[in-house]
């Protein structure tokens, strides 16, 4: 070592920093791979592509700063008690480094706004529609006979209802490959609908209606949860999702519809 | 150094506990708060142990829901009411009227009220846990209609809360007259200390959104015990309304946690680099623009409401990251050919800057509205608002006080255990914090008591709840060079680390006048101008 100021604390803050980079780094590059979201739906699949966008410039600027700190720590540690050049600014770099952020954010922004544009989809009358309804503490969803989807039947009367408890997670079933509109109600609190592989999520605001729009384009069992605090038993409000293909999903619509004297019956429960 | 006549004659000292309790000597409130503040830090550090517990495998029940909700509450409560909003009023205090050269702050009884006023809100506030129902239960964002049904643990909070914004306010208001009015001859604005700069900007901060917040819990305490309707959908009010209130003011009171942090990091940068801070100027408007934009960015924590114009406060939020970035780069121009040493508050600041980093960084995902769909409520959140307020505001605070430590203590917190603290903090918070970024990928939601198994969770929360423990490991020799420092006579010169601000003229610690003369200031670095032969260096 030459004669540096303090070479032992200094090489220990080095170390210590690099090190923890060093695990920062391969982590993030970890993460970057289990992190990397798997959505099953057109919506979600391009909020992906902006995550990855993201992660991208993200990444460019944590290694640039992050490297620049490292490397003015090691480069310039005390080596003599001569004092430094005493610079107090430099109006042309200031004007650099606010100039990279704007663009850097504007670049941002726009990507981001075309893909909030893409994915913010009105439902079409004839798209199936599911009712979901947050309660303390689980969920609600039903499907109207007459407002399935494809092969609909407007004639058709009643309703599918499933209810869940904290103790029994609901199951909601949608099919693949075309648009499913979600109503949200509220009874109570607000909850939120969250499903990891919408990579979306909507509150569910009592007094407010919020919908939106999703195509699944893989089928497979999911979970879903409320992600919004809604009191005693939130962490229990769970939900499985089916992705299924039309024909298995018709199948279950005519296994679960209620014949309308049932469903007379099913009312008076 | 000449002696002056003393104000009191002996005869007249009060008894020591008196004393300490009818002061109004800035620095005696500004050590008040920062004994109080830190015990606040470790009961919510405390609490925070329990909730990385509870956490630490599936479907476990350590604590019921219940109790974790209260638990979780109330850390983050004292966390950020009780600790990070009143420390900075303690550095504020002490060192302030000290750092533009002054006596005391400008109206010295007004602010041993907003310090007597933090003890008792704590107490209102802990004391939910013996009333029926619990302590507060429904997040410190209390959102309503559930905060409308929760126990009377939320109206001792509610009550707490008010009284803690009286405090912070009329505090803001003390440190600016403080600031406009007593600085010492020759120090203009443009001279003030970078931390007065901060503590200037939060001051303005807490004057315009901390009477919001008040009035936000007026309306949620009428709710629940007058039969108001302010956020109830079902009697004509609206469930949205609270959230544009409270964060009307919360996302302007982060940054009231994270600006006096910045301005601590701004001190001792240049100390310990030898140079002074890379423009000044840009950063004193970076500060105010930060302050103007936080006004302007609230509704980022309600995109998934669908109650918002999203692509104005997604612009808007995407912003804010440019004076950010500009401090970032004016810290990394600050260490630029410098002669840097490693003394803890150097190591500490430099654990904020490689640390705040990434919480400025993880927070432009959000700022991407459709990412924030993705992300919004799950752990990914909880990582960023913790790699910004103790990645940056704690690390600061610790920055601060092995920094200040000489000056108000009269003595030097040992090295040793100064770097050990600083290395097991660091490598703890990390191991906490870093793996909640992939827990929220993987859609963990945050404030939920349990998880299945089958989720998956069960590794990555393992290994945050480790970090946590580290975390509170590395307390141990921080709280051991706090009593060997007490144990030994105080025995540090004016300004043991050549410093640049007026608190470095007077002794260590600084008499009850605070000082018996003052260089003449011409820059924001008087000591500096003193040592080196007095000429500015503009």
């Amino acid at each position: 070592m030459p004669s540096s100021g303090m070479p032992r604390q200094l090489r220990r803050a080095v170390l210590l920093l690099s090190f923890a980079l060093l695990a920062l780094a391969s982590v993030s590059l970890a993460a970057a791979q289990a992190g990397t979201p798997n959505p099953i739906t057109e919506e979600g699949e391009k909020i992906g592509e902006l995550w990855v966008f993201t992660l991208i410039i993200a990444g460019i600027v944590f290694f640039a700063v992050e490297g620049a700190l490292i490397y003015a720590i090691i480069r310039y540690r005390k080596k003599n008690d001569e004092l430094p050049k005493q610079t107090h600014g430099s109006t042309i770099i200031e004007f650099i480094w606010t100039g990279i952020p704007v663009l850097i954010v504007i670049a941002l922004f726009t990507y981001s706004i075309i893909v909030l544009r893409d994915i913010e989809n009105e439902a079409d009358p004839q798209d199936l529609t599911i009712n979901v309804r947050g309660f303390q503490f689980s969920w609600q969803f039903e499907y109207a006979l007459n407002d399935l989807g494809t092969n609909n039947d407007p004639a058709a009367e009643g309703a599918i209802t499933i209810i869940g408890n904290a103790a029994q997670e609901p199951e909601l079933v949608i099919p693949v490959g075309e648009p499913v509109e979600f109503a949200l109600a509220s009874s109570d609190v607000i909850h939120a609908f969250y499903v990891r592989d919408f990579l979306y999520k909507l509150d569910v605001v009592p007094g407010r209606d919020n919908r939106f729009v999703i195509t699944a384009n893989e089928t497979g069992e999911f979970f879903g949860q409320c992600a919004e605090l809604c009191g005693l038993d939130h962490a229990l409000m769970r939900f499985r999702l089916r992705v299924v293909e039309r024909d298995e999903f018709d199948a279950w619509v005519a296994e679960n519809a209620p014949a309308p004297e049932e469903e007379a019956v099913a009312n008076a429960d | 150094m000449a002696s002056i006549a003393v104000p009191r004659p002996k005869g007249y000292q009060r008894p020591v506990i008196l004393d300490w309790l009818m002061t109004v000597d800035h620095k005696k409130l500004g050590i008040l708060y920062l004994y109080t503040t830190m015990f606040f830090f470790g009961v919510g550090g405390v609490l925070a142990l329990l909730v990385r517990t509870q956490l630490a495998v599936a479907d476990n029940s350590f604590v019921g829901n219940d109790a974790y909700n209260q638990i979780f509450t109330m850390h983050a409560s004292a966390m950020l009411f009780l600790f990070i909003i009143p420390v900075w009023a303690g550095f504020g205090n002490y060192i302030v009227p000290l750092q533009i050269g002054a006596m005391d702050m400008a109206f010295p009884r007004i602010n041993a009220l907003s310090f007597w006023l933090v003890p008792p809100a704590g107490i209102l506030m802990f004391s939910g846990f013996l009333v029926d129902g619990g302590a507060a239960a429904a997040g410190w964002t209390a959102y309503s209609p559930l905060a409308r049904g929760a126990g009377t643990g939320l109206d001792l909070w509610i009550i707490a809360v008010i009284l803690l914004g009286i405090s912070s306010t009329i505090g803001a208001a003390n440190f600016m007259v403080t600031m406009f009015r007593m600085r010492a001859p020759g120090m203009t604005m443009f001279r003030m200390p970078i931390f007065c700069w901060t503590m200037m900007v939060t001051a303005v901060l807490q004057l315009l959104a901390t009477p919001v917040l008040a009035s936000a819990l007026a309306m949620l305490y009428i709710d629940r015990n007058f039969g108001g309707a302010f956020f109830d959908p079902n009697g004509g009010g609206n469930a949205i309304l609270w959230q544009n209130i409270f964060w009307f003011y919360s996302h302007p009171a982060v940054y009231i946690m994270i600006l006096p942090g910045m301005g601590i990091i701004s001190e001792v940068l240049p100390v310990f680099s030898r140079k002074p801070l890379f423009g000044y100027k840009a950063f004193v408007f970076a500060t105010m623009g930060i302050g103007g934009l936080g006004f302007s960015v609230w509704a980022h924590h309600m995109f998934t409401t669908g109650a918002v114009l999203k692509p104005w406060f997604g612009f808007m939020t995407f912003m804010i990251g440019v004076p950010t970035g500009v401090k970032m780069f004016n810290w990394l121009g600050t260490i630029w050919r410098g002669s840097i040493t490693f003394e803890t508050p150097m190591l500490m600041a430099l654990g904020f800057l490689s640390m705040f980093l990434i919480g400025g960084i993880n927070g432009t995902f959000s700022a991407a509205v459709p990412v924030d769909f993705a992300l919004h409520d799950t752990y990914f959140v909880v990582a960023h608002i913790h790699y910004v307020l103790f990645g940056g505001a704690v690390f600061a605070v610790f920055a601060g006080l092995y920094y200040w430590f000489p000056k108000i203590w009269g003595r030097r917190l040992n090295e040793r255990l100064g770097q050990l603290h600083f290395g097991l903090m660091f490598i703890g918070f990390n191991l906490a914090f870093f793996p909640m970024h992939l827990l929220g990928l993987d859609g963990m939601p945050r404030r939920i008591a349990t998880y299945a198994d089958e989720a998956g969770w069960e590794t990555l929360n393992l290994l945050s709840t480790m970090g946590a423990f580290l975390i509170g490991v590395s307390m141990l020799p921080f709280i051991a060079a706090v009593i060997i420092a007490f144990l030994k006579p105080k025995d540090q010169p004016n300004d043991p680390w050549q410093a640049n601000t007026l608190e470095w003229w007077t002794t260590s610690p600084p008499p009850v006048h605070n000082f018996d003369d003052l260089p003449e200031v011409h820059s924001e670095r008087p000591l500096f101008d003193h040592r080196h032969g007095g000429a500015a260096h503009h």
